[in-house]
C-alpha cells in the first residue's frame, strides 16, 4: 500500500492487470467518440450501480475520464443533497468531497495509475475510485463512498455546517443515520467495485461488437438481396439451402420459404442427379474450397438454362467446413453467342479445308505426270542423257519433291484448324522405322555429303503413336537438320528413354549446323516462321513443317522442344508415351475381374496366304472376335506388330483356365463358321498367367503380371516373324 | 514367258503416258482405261495380271469400279493398287477394305510403287477356296 502526499492511497490489485492484459489486444483499436459514450452509457451502467450500492450500504457514481458525474448518484444518502448543492456553479470537481480545499484528484490518479485510490476530503469524508480501463485507453470511474470512516467530530461538523448553511443537528442527524464505514472495509469494497466495473465494461464492450457484427451483417445481406442478375444462396456441408436471396428467386423461380431445407441438387438436370454431379461438386469444393462449373440448370418450372456456378467451401481450415456459398450466373446467351460464333468459325475452317483439299488434288494429278516424265528421263527411259542434261533434271526433280512435301503441308495446315488432323496410334517400334526414315533421307544428305547416324538405345520400349505420322515428324525433322547443315557435316537421330518420365520415349535429331539464335528458337515451331541463315537463304518450303510437327506430336500425348546456340548445331527433340499393356487394359483390370488370381492371354494365329491377310478379311475377323468376348472383363488388343497384315490377334482374359476355356471354344466355333470348307484354320493358344502373392500392392500386381504377358505376346510375335 | 500385262485406269492423259513408259522400261506389256465404264471393259478384255486405279474418274468413282472389277469371277484373285491423288486418312482403308492390296498417293515414290507391284505379281498365286465365297 502507498500513501502519496495528498494522502490518497493506492495498491496493486492483481486483478487489475489481468483484466487489462485481457482486453489490450481489443483496445488497442481506436475507440471512437460514440464508442466510448457507448460503453459508459449511464442507462446500462444505472441497474448495476444501483445494486452494487445498496448492498454495499455505499453511495455510487459513474464519472468520465476528467472526474465528471455521469447521471445520478446511486444510493445517495441525505448528506448527499447537501453535497450536490454545493456542486452546483463550481464546474469540474469530486462529487463525492464535502469540503473543498482542493479538487480531488481521485478519479485522475486513479486513471493514471490504473489502481483503485482511496481519497479523504477535509471534512474526513473517505471515498474510492476505481479507474475504468480498456486496455491503455481510460474511459472513466466509478466513485463509491460518501460515508465517513467514522463518526464525525464536533469542530468538523461545526465547520462542515457552516460550510453548507445548514444547523449542526441537522448535519449530525445526516451523517449518522449510516454507520461510518471504515478504512478497511471501504478498501474491500473498492476492489469488488474494481473487479465489478472491469468485468462489465467488459460485457459492454462484446454486446457493442456484436450489435456492430450484426449491423454489418444486415448491410451485407441487404446487399446480397439487392443483387438480381446473380444467384447467390448458402447451403449446410450436406447441401441442403440456408439462405436464398432474390436474385436466386427470379432466377430459379423458388420462392425462398420453399427452398429453405431442400438440397440444392433439386436445381440439376435429371442426368446430373444419376451421375452424381451435385455430390462430386460438393466433394470437390471441401477439398480444395472451390469448385466451378459450366451446365444446364433447371428452374422451378422445369425450363433449363445454362449457368455458370462457384461454389465456395464456407469454413475455418481444409477439411471442416460449415456448408457451402454459391454464386450462379445465368450463361445462356453467352453461349448460345459462343456456339454461334464457333460455328461461323468451323464453317469458315471447313471451306478453307475444301478449298485446299481441292487445290491439293487437282495439284498432285499434273505433279505426278512431271514426276513420271522427269523421272523416265533420268532413268533413260527416253533415251542417253549429257551430265549437264542430267544435272538439269535432277535439280528438276528435286523441286518437284519439295513442291509434293509443300502440297501435303498445306493440307495438314488446315487440319490443324478444323482439329481434323488425325493420329491413330498402335504399338510403334523405333528402330525399324528409324532405319527406314534413314534410308528415304539418304539420297537428299549424300547430295551434301551430309553423314546420316542412328543411335537409339539397345533396350528402348516400344511406343504408342501413330508410326506414319512419326515418320512425317522425324522426315521433316532430319531434311530441316541436312538443309541447315553445311557439306560434309553430320545428322543423327537418337533415341532414349524420356529421363523426366520414364513413361516416355524421347527421339531427338542433332545436327551440327549453324545453330538457331535466341530469338528464332522462340518462335521456330510457330506457323509460317522462315529462319534465314548464311548457309540457305534461298526459301524452300512453305515454313509450316515444324508448325505440323508440333500440333502432331502433342496429339499424340508428347511435346517437342529444341537446345540450340549459334554456331554449335542444334537439336530437336520429341516424346511419345511408350507402349504399356497395362495402361491398354487398364479398364478390364479390376480387384473384382481379378478376383481368380489369373489373367489368360489368348493368341489366334490367322492362317496368311502367300505370306499376307487381305485387309478386308482382317476387319471382318475384328468383329467375329470382339463378339466372342465379353466387354468390361476382356479385351481384344489392337495390332500388336506394325505390319497392317497382322496375322496374330490377342485377347487378354480376366479368367483362370476353364473360363478361358469357355471363350476358345466361343471363338472356335465362330471361325470355324468363317473358315468352313478352307483347308488352313486359325490356331488358337491360351496361356494362364498367376498374379503374384497377395501381400504386394495392387498397382504392382497389376504391372507385374502384364509386363509377364507382355513377354509373351512379343514373343509370339518373334516366333511367327521367324516363321514367314 | 510373256510379260505381265497392267491395266492402268486414270483420266489424266499425260499421267497414263508417263507411267506407261515407265512400266513398260520395267519389262511390263500395259493397257490403259481412262473412265469408269471404259475401264470395266478392258479388263474383260484384256484380263490383266494388276491393276493400278485411280479414284477419280468420269462416269463414275473409282469405288464403284473397283466393286465392280471385284465382281468379275476371273478378276477375284487380280491384285489392284490404287493410285489417287485423295487423302489416305479417308480412303485407304477403305479401299482396302474394299479388296484393294495397298494405297499409293499421287505422286507415288517409284521404287516404292515399282516394289509393290512386283510383290503382288509376284505372289499371285491361286487363292484358297474359302476366300473366294
Amino acid at each position: 500500500m502507498q500513501m502519496d502526499a495528498k494522502g490518497h492511497v493506492s495498491w496493486v490489485k492483481e486483478a487489475s492487470a489481468d483484466i487489462g492484459g485481457t482486453t489490450g489486444e481489443i483496445a488497442k483499436a481506436q475507440l471512437s467518440r460514440e464508442e466510448c459514450a457507448e460503453l459508459l452509457d449511464v442507462k446500462a451502467w444505472g441497474p448495476m450501480l444501483e445494486t452494487y450500492g445498496r448492498t454495499m450500504k455505499l453511495a455510487v457514481a459513474l464519472t468520465d475520464a476528467e472526474g465528471n458525474l455521469l447521471g445520478r448518484c446511486h444510493n445517495p444518502q441525505p448528506i448527499w443533497s447537501l453535497v450536490q448543492s454545493a456542486m452546483v456553479g463550481k464546474g469540474t470537481g469530486c462529487p463525492f468531497c464535502l469540503t473543498p480545499p482542493a479538487p480531488c484528484t481521485a478519479v485522475a490518479d486513479a486513471l493514471r495509475t490504473g489502481l483503485t485510490t482511496i481519497a479523504h476530503d477535509a471534512a474526513g469524508l473517505t471515498h474510492v475510485a476505481v479507474p475504468l480501463l480498456l486496455g491503455d485507453h481510460p474511459l472513466g470511474a466509478i466513485i463509491a463512498g460518501q460515508v465517513a470512516d467514522q463518526y464525525p467530530e464536533s469542530l468538523m461538523l461545526q465547520r462542515a455546517a457552516k460550510e453548507f448553511g445548514v444547523s449542526v443537528q441537522l448535519l449530525w442527524g445526516m451523517s449518522s443515520k449510516q454507520r461510518p464505514v471504515s478504512r478497511a472495509a471501504l478498501q474491500l469494497a473498492g476492489d469488488l467495485l474494481f473487479t465489478l466495473g472491469q468485468a462489465f465494461l467488459q460485457q459492454r464492450y462484446g454486446a457493442i461488437l456484436e450489435a456492430h457484427v450484426a449491423r454489418s451483417n444486415l448491410r451485407f445481406r441487404l446487399l446480397v438481396d439487392g443483387v438480381t442478375d446473380y444467384a447467390l444462396f448458402t447451403t449446410d456441408p450436406q447441401g441442403r439451402v440456408t439462405s436464398w436471396n432474390s436474385g436466386a428467386q427470379r432466377m430459379l423461380g423458388h420462392p425462398q420459404g420453399e427452398i429453405i431445407g431442400q438440397p440444392f441438387s433439386r436445381m440439376f438436370t435429371v442426368e446430373d442427379i444419376q451421375n452424381g454431379t451435385p455430390e462430386k461438386q460438393l466433394r470437390k469444393a471441401s477439398q480444395e474450397g472451390r469448385a466451378e462449373d459450366e451446365g444446364w440448370r433447371v428452374r422451378e418450372n422445369g425450363t433449363q438454362f445454362w449457368a455458370n456456378v462457384i461454389i465456395t467451401a464456407l469454413g475455418e481450415e481444409a477439411g471442416s467446413h460449415r456448408g457451402f456459398a454459391l454464386v450462379m450466373q445465368d450463361v445462356t446467351e453467352r453461349r448460345r453467342g459462343a456456339i454461334e460464333l464457333e460455328t461461323v468459325r468451323q464453317e469458315r475452317m471447313n471451306l478453307q479445308e475444301q478449298f485446299l483439299s481441292h487445290v491439293s488434288h487437282e495439284l498432285r494429278t499434273p505433279l505426278t505426270a512431271i514426276y513420271f516424265f522427269i523421272t523416265n528421263l533420268l532413268e533413260g527411259v527416253v533415251g542417253d542423257l549429257s551430265s549437264a542434261q542430267r544435272e538439269t533434271l535432277e535439280f528438276s526433280l528435286e523441286n518437284i519433291t519439295q513442291l509434293k512435301d509443300m502440297v501435303s503441308d498445306l493440307l495438314d495446315v488446315s487440319r490443324v484448324e478444323t482439329l481434323k488432323l488425325t493420329v491413330d496410334s498402335q504399338r510403334m517400334y523405333v528402330p525399324g522405322l528409324v532405319a527406314e526414315v534413314l534410308r528415304t533421307c539418304l539420297a537428299n544428305a549424300k547430295l551434301k555429303n551430309i553423314n546420316l547416324l542412328a543411335d537409339i538405345a539397345p533396350d528402348l520400349p516400344s511406343a504408342w503413336a501413330d508410326r506414319s505420322r512419326v515418320r512425317q515428324i522425324l522426315i521433316n525433322l532430319i531434311d530441316n537438320g541436312i538443309r541447315f547443315t553445311p557439306d560434309h557435316g553430320t545428322v543423327a537421330v537418337q533415341g532414349r528413354v524420356f529421363q523426366e518420365d520414364a513413361g516416355f520415349l524421347c527421339l531427338s535429331v542433332i545436327d551440327s549446323g549453324c545453330g538457331i539464335s535466341r530469338d528464332n528458337r522462340l518462335t521456330v515451331f510457330d506457323r509460317l516462321a522462315q529462319i534465314k541463315t548464311q548457309t540457305e537463304t534461298s526459301r524452300k518450303g512453305l515454313g509450316l513443317g515444324l508448325f505440323i510437327s508440333k500440333e502432331l506430336v502433342s496429339r499424340q500425348g508428347g511435346r517437342i522442344w529444341v537446345d540450340s546456340e549459334v554456331g554449335q548445331g542444334s537439336t530437336f527433340s520429341f516424346t511419345l508415351p511408350a507402349f504399356s499393356l497395362a495402361k491398354l487394359c487398364d479398364s478390364i483390370l479390376t480387384p473384382a475381374n481379378l478376383a481368380t488370381g489369373c489373367v489368360t492371354l489368348l493368341s489366334i494365329d490367322v492362317p496368311a496366304i502367300n505370306g499376307s491377310v487381305p485387309a478386308q478379311d482382317l476387319t471382318v475377323l475384328r468383329k467375329i472376335l470382339e463378339r466372342c468376348i465379353l466387354a468390361g472383363q476382356d479385351l481384344l488388343l489392337p495390332a500388336m506388330t506394325e505390319e497392317e497384315t497382322v496375322e496374330t490377334f490377342f485377347i487378354i482374359a480376366c479368367a483362370e483356365t476353364s473360363g478361358a476355356g469357355a471363350i476358345t471354344k466361343r471363338l472356335g466355333r465362330e471361325l470355324e463358321n468363317f473358315y468352313h470348307g478352307a483347308d488352313l484354320k486359325p490356331a488358337i493358344f491360351a496361356t494362364t498367367v498367376q498374379l503374384s502373392p497377395n501381400d504386394r500392392p495392387w498397382e504392382e500386381r497389376k504391372a507385374e503380371v502384364m509386363m509377364r504377358i507382355d513377354k509373351l505376346i512379343q514373343a509370339h510375335v518373334l516366333e511367327r516373324e521367324r516363321a514367314r | 514367258m510373256s510379260a505381265k500385262k497392267i491395266l492402268i485406269i486414270d483420266d489424266d492423259e499425260h499421267l497414263v503416258v508417263g507411267l506407261t513408259a515407265k512400266l513398260k522400261a520395267n519389262g511390263y506389256a500395259v493397257v490403259s482405261a481412262m473412265d469408269a465404264v471404259a475401264a470395266v471393259a478392258v479388263t474383260r478384255q484384256e484380263t490383266p495380271d494388276l491393276i493400278l486405279l485411280d479414284l477419280g474418274l468420269p462416269a463414275g468413282d473409282g469405288f464403284l469400279v473397283l466393286e465392280r472389277l471385284k465382281a468379275l469371277s476371273q478378276m477375284v484373285s487380280t491384285p489392284v493398287i490404287v493410285l489417287s491423288a485423295r487423302d489416305p486418312a479417308s480412303n485407304k482403308q477403305r479401299a482396302l477394305q474394299a479388296g484393294a492390296i495397298a494405297f499409293f498417293q499421287k505422286p507415288p515414290d517409284n521404287r516404292e510403287l515399282l516394289t509393290e507391284i512386283g510383290r503382288a505379281l509376284g505372289e499371285k498365286a491361286a487363292l484358297p477356296q474359302f476366300l473366294k465365297t
